[in-house]
């Protein structure tokens, strides 16, 4: 297993590791798989194909996806803004950041809810003058996930930026490149990969989010009611099999994109170092 | 600093956008939480804070957080140190398990502990026979809490000691030191900052998880209610000052969080220019 | 301590070492002899092999297969800590959160001496390194050259019989680096302690070491001291790698030299060559070539002279006092002697001419 080091710990610290990890994650997820060859595969299919749970997925992933792009968008700005630009108020805008890894997220899920109801101090308005409501409608469960998800994209972006050398920019200042054809042949690439991987990470997130989206969403079948809240219901309900398939495709899910990441990433890093 | 080179309209463009953005979605429900709790005045806010189950609840929110926190700070720097100072088989897969828990949603994560502990799993006869309850109590509670964080001190640590290399523990090894009196004076002194945050990180998430909790608690009031799932309880019932005085709780957390963060970040980027 | 043995005059000995790190084969059958009390280094280019050869000396790796006996014990299966060893890292591996004092009293602590006793070994110590006043200084407020001393005195403290350095030098301004080398082997020339140390600066392995091994792609070309490989390099890699060499393969148009074998090829070294204005030579005035002066470098206390020679860009170097020599200016050139290497047999050739008369270089 190992190649014998001089620095002691190598067997006590993988040792806790391991255990560790055997007993909270391995096992239990396991047990998922156990509990799945369970079922009968038509069981399994006619579940995950209801067409409730289909809308399920569905309203679960428009949304994660809708919220990503607008995170992958400002997620930039800010990194951009962060990295580039000396202003007062800097330090707080980068502390405020993190804000969403901070607070609970049931606790911004009935801030966001409240304030965005017909009644609430920005939903009055948006009703009264647009006629759009936001809590209870989809646009409710990408408004919760943008706040959920925006710290990813910022902190992927954001090392990458620094990283950069501004001779690059320089150097293609010099050879004639205005501002925004440099941005968008020189340094856009070197922090393609990044966003890539920012924009991945919060869409995964987004898509399993429960605590800030439940109480926005209004749960309204086939409308506003997400896939972590169709396992919630059917584990309600004790029906443990209906609540693992969703489950597994939900897993599935999110294996597929965390691999297409993967692969991206690794295609861009074979470039890069220029190995074929 | 970075030299700034955008003189033009767009810096102020791309700063006025930051902050409108951080402001709507971040700071918006963060203040709305502050207003509606104290809607009531002052003794109303004292009274939903100081309610008994309100309290029982806190209580039961800080017990979970410490374990949670104890064991995967211990297994957080075992699993660190373990992926950086040792080479060995296996070594990325090991991280990648480390890692999973942050992809997986946590209502699946509440369920794959159901599914393993509950009265349908395998376990439940021999745990049952022992007299040892853990879905739907405080047990329950704990591992969901030590599942969702359980990246969030490792992830911390690997990048600074991976920064720092292994040379001085190679140093130290030679001249005979062991485990113990290597990690105490060489290593730690090195993650000592970015340990505090993982540990900070750790504390705020354990006390704000919402999702996994909720489905393992089985919501006895005041038994096996945590902050989050009463300020849900409160919500549900309409009692929104209650609601939003207990959340308040929650935000002034994050807040300290935050700060933290910047404090402690500061430091660990200052000893690492220092030392260099 | 030591032990009655055939060769006590071996300290380290390596035999038939073999190390892989995945598929890359970093020794190749190293076989190694260091006698004691001798300062020893390893020589060779990057990737050769040498850091490897340290490192599993100092149990910091172990090697797939062979034996490795310091002091006529055989230390496979002994930990690095307990070889009796004293190691400097390429980097020093400072403990930089611990100040100067604590880095050398690390090692004794460990060894739980008493507080006196470390107490008087650091500071003795710091006078040997002429660190006194740095005590309590933090490795990051210390200057390279510092740096250095006190990762010396780090590794010297337990007071270890085998001292082993990787790379010394190499992370030191050229002006310093000069000055410590010659601090080095007179610290360790008086304290009479076997040493090793990895280098790919020739200048420094053999102005520093009593003996070097020279190490190629995994494999130990030739062990010998300074001037053994000067003039007798065993390997064509050593006669080329020493020395600033150039390769020809038309030498038997040069006046005066035959080719023997079939694939031979000759290595001519700036040392070998004498470049003089027309005229200028009388002791050599029948033996000389002409060739046209087509590059001149100044190299501070001599003159680099490059001369095109029957196709061939060869150098010799000349003294500043001598008479100017331009570029373009055709010169005598005397060439003493080449070495001729067919295969891996070299044999050192004089110039024809010189038969009678014996030459010095």
């Amino acid at each position: 297993m190992k190649q014998k080091s001089i620095i002691p710990g190598f067997g006590l610290s993988f040792g806790i590791t391991i255990t560790a990890l055997s007993l909270v994650v391995l096992i239990p997820l396991c047990s998922l798989v156990v509990f799945t060859s369970r079922l009968s595969w038509s069981e399994f299919w006619y579940t995950v194909t209801r067409p409730r749970i289909l809308s399920g997925y569905y309203v679960s992933i428009s949304t994660a996806f809708t919220a990503s792009l607008v995170n992958a968008g400002m997620g930039l700005v800010l990194a951009w803004v962060l990295v580039r630009y000396d202003f007062p108020g800097k330090r707080f805008l980068d502390g405020i950041i993190e804000l969403p890894f901070a607070l609970p997220t049931a606790v911004a899920g009935i801030s966001l809810t409240h304030m965005t109801t017909t009644n609430g101090w920005v939903g009055r308005i948006f009703y009264d003058l647009f006629g759009i409501r936001i809590a209870y409608t989809r646009l409710g469960i990408t408004i919760a996930l943008i706040f959920i998800g925006i710290p990813f994209v910022v902190r992927s972006v954001q090392p990458v930026l620094e990283k950069i050398d501004i001779q690059y920019e320089e150097a293609a200042f010099i050879l004639g490149a205005d501002r925004g054809a440099t941005f968008r042949k020189v340094i856009f690439p070197e922090i393609l990969p990044s966003l890539i991987s920012g924009f991945t990470l919060a869409f995964a997130r987004s898509i399993g989010e429960y605590g800030s989206v439940v109480f926005i969403a209004g749960n309204t079948p086939y409308e506003t009611e997400i896939a972590p809240l169709l396992i919630m219901s059917e584990l309600q309900e004790f029906d443990y099999a209906a609540a693992t398939s969703i489950a597994l495709v939900m897993l599935g899910i999110a294996f597929v994109i965390l691999s297409v990441n993967a692969f991206i990433q690794s295609v861009v890093s074979r470039r890069v170092s220029g190995l074929a | 600093m970075k030299v700034e080179k955008d003189k033009g309209i767009l810096k102020y463009i791309l700063i006025l956008l930051s902050f409108t953005f951080l402001a709507v979605f971040l700071l918006l429900p963060l203040f709305y939480i502050v207003v509606t709790a104290l809607r009531d005045g002052i003794t109303g806010y004292v009274q939903a804070v100081t309610d008994a189950y309100a309290v029982k609840a806190a209580l039961l929110t800080i017990r979970a957080t410490f374990w949670a926190v104890a064991v995967n700070t211990v297994v957080g720097v075992a699993a660190a140190w373990c992926v950086t100072k040792f080479a060995f088989k296996g070594k990325k897969l090991l991280s990648t398990f480390i890692d999973l828990p942050v992809t997986v949603s946590p209502i699946i994560a509440g369920l794959i502990y159901v599914l393993t502990f509950g009265r349908q799993g395998d376990l439940y006869q021999y745990l049952d026979a022992w007299g040892i309850q853990i879905i739907f109590a405080v047990p329950g509670i704990v591992l969901a809490t030590i599942f969702v964080t359980f990246p969030f001190i490792s992830r911390e640590l690997i990048p600074v000691l991976t920064a720092q290399g292994t040379d001085e523990e190679e140093a130290a090894a030679l001249m005979g030191a062991g485990t113990f009196t290597i990690f105490r004076k060489v290593t730690l002194p090195h993650i000592k900052w970015a340990l505090l945050y993982g540990v900070v990180l750790c504390t705020a998430r354990a006390m704000g998880e919402f999702g996994a909790v909720s489905v393992l608690s089985g919501h006895l009031r005041g038994k096996t209610n945590t902050l989050p799932l009463y300020i849900e309880l409160l919500y549900q019932g309409y009692d929104f000052t209650g609601a939003f005085a207990a959340s308040s709780i929650l935000v002034i957390m994050a807040v300290i969080v935050l700060i933290l963060r910047l404090v402690l970040e500061q430091k660990g980027k200052k000893d690492q220019e220092r030392n260099r | 301590m030591s032990q009655s043995g055939a060769d006590t005059a071996a300290y380290v000995e390596l035999k038939g070492i073999n190390k892989h790190f995945k598929d890359y084969h970093a020794s190749k059958d190293v076989n190694i002899t260091i006698p004691r009390g001798k300062l020893v280094a390893l020589l060779g280019p990057s990737g050769s092999g040498k850091t490897t050869i340290l490192r599993m000396i100092a149990g910091l790796e172990n090697p797939d297969s062979g034996e490795i006996w310091i002091d006529g014990r055989k230390v496979n299966n002994i930990p690095g800590s307990e070889r009796g060893i004293g190691f400097v890292f390429q980097s020093y591996a400072l403990f930089r959160y611990m100040t100067v004092y604590d880095n050398i009293a690390f090692g004794l602590r460990i060894k739980k001496r008493p507080e006196e006793e470390i107490k008087n070994r650091v500071k003795e110590l710091l006078s040997l390194i002429s660190c006194e006043g740095l005590e309590k200084r933090y490795p990051s407020q210390l200057s390279g050259g510092q740096r250095q001393r006190v990762a010396f005195a780090r590794a010297l403290a337990p007071n270890p019989q085998l001292l082993l350095l990787d790379e010394p030098f190499a992370a030191i301004d050229a002006k310093v680096r000069l000055e410590l080398r010659t601090w080095l082997k007179e610290m360790i020339t008086r304290l009479r302690i076997t040493s090793i140390f990895v280098t790919h600066d020739q200048d420094e392995a053999i102005e520093v070491a009593d003996e070097i091994i020279v190490t190629n792609q995994g494999r130990v070309e030739q062990a010998g001291t300074p001037r053994e490989l000067y003039m007798h390099p065993a390997t064509s890699f050593v006669a080329k790698f020493i020395g600033n060499s150039i390769e020809v393969k038309n030498f038997e148009q040069f006046r005066f030299f035959e080719k023997s074998g079939k694939d031979t090829v000759a290595i001519v070294r700036p040392e070998h060559v004498r470049v003089f204005k027309k005229g200028e030579s009388v002791q050599y005035s029948r033996s000389v070539e002409e060739a046209v002066v087509e590059d001149i470098i100044f190299r501070g206390s001599s003159l680099e002279i490059r001369v095109r020679l029957h196709g061939n860009l060869i150098s010799s170097s000349r003294s500043i006092t001598d008479p100017m020599i331009e570029i373009g200016e055709t010169v005598d050139v005397f060439i003493y002697t080449l070495f001729l290497v067919d295969g891996d047999s070299i044999t050192l050739v004089r110039n024809q001419s010189l038969k009678e008369e014996s030459v010095f270089i």
